[in-house]
Formats: structure tokens, sequence, C-alpha cells
């Protein structure tokens, strides 16, 4: 009976073998970094001087919004296609040489959404429809242009530049334990909003304790326990990328568009008013004039669906992001409860 | 279920015990040999490997004679790549094949190949022969994996033939918007298939245990198959999210990471990391389960 017996020895080493190299894994993340106060740290992002890197990025976000089953890209409608973008997981892959040149690809299942950024030309490709947009940028000398994927928000670096910049007196700034970003040590910087008029609980930054790049950035909302938002970098190379990454040529039978840049700065003219912002720091509330919200955007389904009618308007509601477009049509938006949108819009 | 070669296998596996206890030395090999001999001189194999090629075909011929060019994002993936470049075909098929066709063949080949023996009287003469039942076994999954990789090189293999025949074929672009060349993009359809085969070895290691289990082969393909489409299911619902990596059939799809520039290799690592678990728990499973079974009386 023994020699019976020990025949199942495997099918229960196997399983035992499985779940210890998995915990291994997860667990293979002591960090040893020098100590350092959260000055010294802030003084290490601002001085970081890695400009070319390639890496793959994890993006997450958990904003409250309905989950559907995932049955593939949203095609054709952008609103649902912004919509994507903006709830649920992606993968990013992100190839940058300097302040000129950078690649940010988008992965989903069968498609890709591509942004090359070579000097001068700009182009943005995406595989589910075929179609490619180039955009001249117009000062490539700077560097620093609307098309830059680096300044888009895509990057850590750049989200963290967003949050330190508001990281004035309105905040409390304090160094976590430190931890383990794409296989290197980083510190965690945590910045707390002295306000409880902000839906944002808590922010921590990632910094990679060799160079100084944020390599991680998380967003906590007010009474959730899972991050709201996050974007960590799941693989890093700092070297520069080949330079062929920066090619793009639309592929045959892609359908190219130039974009029009003129054309949006006259509507912008027409409607003749700017965007303004009410308050500051982690309560600002930014105004966009009225008229600015397109009427085909609000009789999207998917809209009509995550908005509620509220006196005076509609109301998009998330655990990080409120959203109040008036019935004239002009947009409130903060990191703020929708109480404050309502009475903010019924004062003006 | 069986093909026309039932009658005589008795004594093929009579035969075939003798000549497996006179060759000692390559014990392993001559037993394998002889397994994937007598899989490809059955006539389900054959009529199983058609239906798979058949897929591409019909695939390509409905392009060809449709007029309507079918609109991007609409319909199977790749599909609407297909009339500017034959060589989508191939890939469109297996996108086609992946989610039902491909789990199907291989779960008849993977259910019957215990249970099958067992039902029609051939294990004994298989176990007489001193190969071991763990080296019976062994042979049985290689078959089985042998298996998974002749099904999907046939439905690459018929997809790129008769996308040549029909369409025109040029370089190939890519998800991300890269251009490759003829040469280069066969091979990335190779490195497609076998990326294929192997998320299938997990599910060939479930269908070989549950092929232990039973003496009726049909409930074995059935069970194996549908634990496919079970794990499929539950890999669509966004409410078991953490679940999502341990399913087998998560990295099924995988594959079109390797229709990108640069190749992402990610999910190919995990997902042959994933398979590698499937197949160490449930081949060790089906080891406890067919040793300490009693299939002599």
């Amino acid at each position: 009976m023994v020699w019976q017996q020990s025949r199942w020895l495997p099918a229960i080493v196997a399983p035992a073998v499985v779940a210890a190299g998995v915990l291994g894994v997860s667990a293979a993340s002591s960090v040893d970094l020098p100590g350092k106060t959260p000055e010294q740290v802030l003084a290490l992002v601002a001085g970081h001087t890695v400009d070319a890197f390639s890496g793959t990025l994890e993006q997450h976000s958990e904003l409250g919004l309905p989950e559907l089953p995932d049955v593939g890209t949203p095609t054709g409608d952008d609103v649902a296609a912004a919509l994507d973008l903006l709830a649920g997981s992606h993968t990013v892959r992100v190839y940058v040489d300097g302040p000129s040149k950078a690649r940010v690809q988008v992965m989903e299942r069968f498609d890709e959404r591509d942004l090359v950024r070579n000097g001068a030309d700009a182009w943005l490709y995406d595989s589910s429809t075929q179609t490619a947009t180039h955009f001249a940028v117009p000062d490539a000398a700077s560097g620093h242009s609307d098309m830059d994927p680096q300044h888009m928000g895509m990057t850590p670096e750049d989200l963290a530049a967003r949050f330190l910049d508001t990281a004035d007196p309105s905040t409390e700034v304090t160094l976590g334990d430190t931890t383990s970003v794409a296989g290197r040590a980083a510190y965690q910087l945590e910045l707390d909003p002295r306000t409880e008029a902000t839906l944002v609980d808590m922010v921590t930054i990632a910094v990679d304790g060799e160079t100084g790049l944020p390599l991680a950035v998380t967003v906590f909302a007010v009474g959730q326990a899972a991050p709201a938002a996050s974007v960590a970098f799941t693989d890093i190379t700092l070297e520069t990328p080949p330079a062929e990454r920066f090619e793009f040529t639309p592929p045959p039978g892609t359908t190219v568009t130039e974009h029009a840049k003129k054309a949006e700065g006259d509507k912008r003219a027409d409607s003749g008013e700017e965007p303004t912002t009410l308050g500051r720091g982690w309560e600002t509330v930014v105004v966009l004039p009225a008229g600015s919200a397109p009427v085909d955007a609000l009789q999207s389904p998917q809209l009509q669906q995550l908005s509620t009618t509220v006196p005076g308007g509609r109301l998009i509601s998330t655990a990080l992001v409120s959203v109040l477009v008036t019935d004239d049509g002009s947009v409130l938006m903060g990191a703020v409860p929708p109480e404050t949108l309502l009475s903010l819009a019924s004062g003006q | 279920m069986r093909g026309s070669t039932l009658p005589s296998e008795p004594a093929v596996r009579a035969v075939q015990a003798d000549e497996v206890h006179t060759a000692r030395q390559p014990l392993l090999l001559a037993l394998l040999a002889s397994e994937l001999t007598l899989l490809f001189r059955r006539r389900r194999t054959w009529a199983m490997l058609v239906a798979l090629a058949a897929v591409p075909m019909l695939i390509a011929v409905a392009v060809r004679v449709t007029a309507v060019e079918p609109p991007p994002g609409r319909g199977p993936p790749f599909l609407d790549s297909i009339t500017s470049n034959g060589l989508f075909v191939a890939v469109t098929a297996l996108v086609v094949c992946i989610p039902l066709f491909l789990p199907l063949t291989v779960g008849v080949v993977a259910g019957d190949s215990i249970a099958g023996e067992s039902q029609s009287g051939t294990l004994r003469y298989l176990l007489i022969a001193p190969a071991g039942r763990a080296r019976l076994l062994v042979v049985k999954y290689a078959v089985v994996a042998v298996f998974c990789a002749c099904a999907t090189l046939t439905i690459a293999l018929a997809g790129t033939l008769i996308g040549l025949a029909l369409f025109p074929v040029g370089p190939v672009t890519l998800l991300s918007g890269d251009t490759i060349e003829i040469g280069e993009s066969l091979i990335r359809l190779l490195l497609i298939t076998s990326y294929i085969t192997i998320s299938l070895l997990g599910f060939a290691a479930i269908g070989l245990f549950v092929s232990t289990l039973t003496d009726v082969p049909v409930g074995a393909m059935a069970a194996t198959v549908v634990l496919s489409i079970v794990s499929q299911v539950l890999d669509n619902l966004p409410q078991l999210e953490w679940l999502h990596p341990w399913l087998f059939t998560h990295y099924w799809l995988g594959f079109s990471d390797l229709l990108r520039q640069p190749i992402e290799w990610s999910s190919l690592a995990s997902n042959a990391l994933l398979q590698l678990g499937y197949l160490a728990v449930f081949g060790a499973l089906a080891f406890g389960r067919f040793t300490t079974r009693d299939v002599l009386t």
C-alpha cells in the first residue's frame, strides 16, 4: 500500500513546487537603498538626467465606472475609444531618445495604436482602422509640444511631474518604504493632500534609487482601497533604442490624413474663450467655456449611460474625477466631489 | 470512434509488445515510433487534419468570391488584410481555430490516449511489455504534443498555400505599422505556430489526466473540450480578473504580440511558464492515477 501511495507523491509535490515558485518570484523584492529625506529624493527626481530608455508600462484604472466584458477594441467610436483608454488596463511600450524622438505603442489584443515622434514629424497610427495622422511639430528645436508623448500623461515621469508641480504647501510629502519596480530599487514618495475638498486620498511615486527617474505613479481615491489609477514600468532598459524605432512610413493601404492645426486654432478663436481654472492645488476645477462640449459626444450612448441628470446639466462622477456638462455646453471638471462642481455651476 | 485499424489493433499491440520486449535499449523511442505510427495510421487523425485545413480554405474562398471588401475592424482579426495580402489567410484561420477547433481535435486525441486503449482492451498488451506505466504515459503525452504541432502547422500551411494561390502577396504590415519582407513574415508565421503549439501543451496534459480517469474515451474527450470552453468563458468575465492569469487559455490569443515591431516576447514567456505549470501538475496527477490504477483485471 505504501508503494501505491508513493505514486501520488508527484501529484502533491508538483503543485507545491509551482506555488513555491510563484511565491518566490513575488517575494524576491528585498530592497537596499541608502536612507534619504523626502527633500533629497525630490532633488534626486528634479536632477535626473535619463533621457533615453525603452520600457513597458502597465496602466490600470479603477474609477468605479461600470465594467463590461472585454469584447475587443471599440471600433469607430471616438467616445468609446476615449473611455476605453480611461478605464481598464493597458500595456504600453515606450521608447525615448532625447527630447525629440519618442515612440509609444498602446497594445491591444489584436490592435495597436502607435505614436511616433521624430524631430519635426509626428505620426499617430491606429492598426484597427488602418489610419495614420501626420502632425507637423511646430517648434522642433524646443522639443516640447502637445504631440510629445512624454508630455501626454503617458509615462510615470510626466505624471509625477504634474503631481510634484502641485506639491506646494497644500501637500504633505513623506517617504514610504523602499520598493522594487521593474527589478530596480526605488524610493517611494507619498503625497498627501492637506485638504478634505479633493477626491484624491494619496499619491505615491516610486523613484529609481540610482537615477532618480520616476518608475511608477499610483493614485488612491478617497474611500477606495484599490488604487484608482496607476502607471508603472514592468520592464525598463536605460539604453538608447535603435534609430529605426523612430522611423515611420504609413504602410500601404493606410488612410493618411494631415492634422489641420490651423483649423482648430480658428475654432478656438471663434468661441473667443480659453479654459479657466478655479481654486488651486488639489481643488483646482477646470472650466471650459459654453459651447465647448460637442453635441454629438453628449448624445453618445456610452456617455448617456455613464452620466446622471442633475439640475442644470449632466454629471459624470468617478472615484477620482467629476465632470459636469451644463445645459449651455460648458464643462467643469476636477478631482473634487460632484457637489463642489454643482455649487460652482449654480454660482456662475 | 476508432478508425479502420481497429480489428487488427490487439494483434498489432501483441506484436509491438514483443518487439519492445526484445529491443530493450531504445525502448522509449521504439514505443514512441510505434505510437506515432498508430496515430497517423488512423483515419480519424487524417479526417481531423483535413477539417482543420478546410478552415483557411473556406475563409480564403469566401473572401475571394465576395465582391465586398471586409471593412477594417469587422469580423475576425486580420480578415480585412486578406485581400491585400494572402499571407494573412493563415493568421486569420489560426485566430478562428484557436477557441474551438484546435482544442476540439487535441481533446479527441488526448482524451482517447489512455481511455481508448483501456476500452478496446489493448492497454494490457502495452503493460505486459516492460515499458512501465510512467514511460507509457510519457510516450502518450509526446504523441499528443506531436499532434498539437501537426494540427497547428496544417492550418498555417494550408492557409499560406491558399493565400498564395488566391491573393496577391507582398511585404506584411505589422500591428505597429512597420512592414517586413515576405521571408521574415514566414518566420513570424512559424513563430506563431510554435506559440500556439506551446499554448496547447498544458491543455494536452489536462486531457491526458482526464483520459486516465475513465474507460470511456468519448467521455474523456468531451470533458477535456468542455474544460477548455469553461476556461475561456471564465477568462472573459471581468469579475474574475484575479483568476485570469492562472487560466490555461489566458494567453491563447496572445500570439498577436509576435506581430508587433519589435516582437513582444513577454506573452510567449508567461505562456510557456503557465503551460509548464499545468504540465507539471496534471502530468503528476495523471502519473498518480495511472500508476495506482488496476487496469489488468
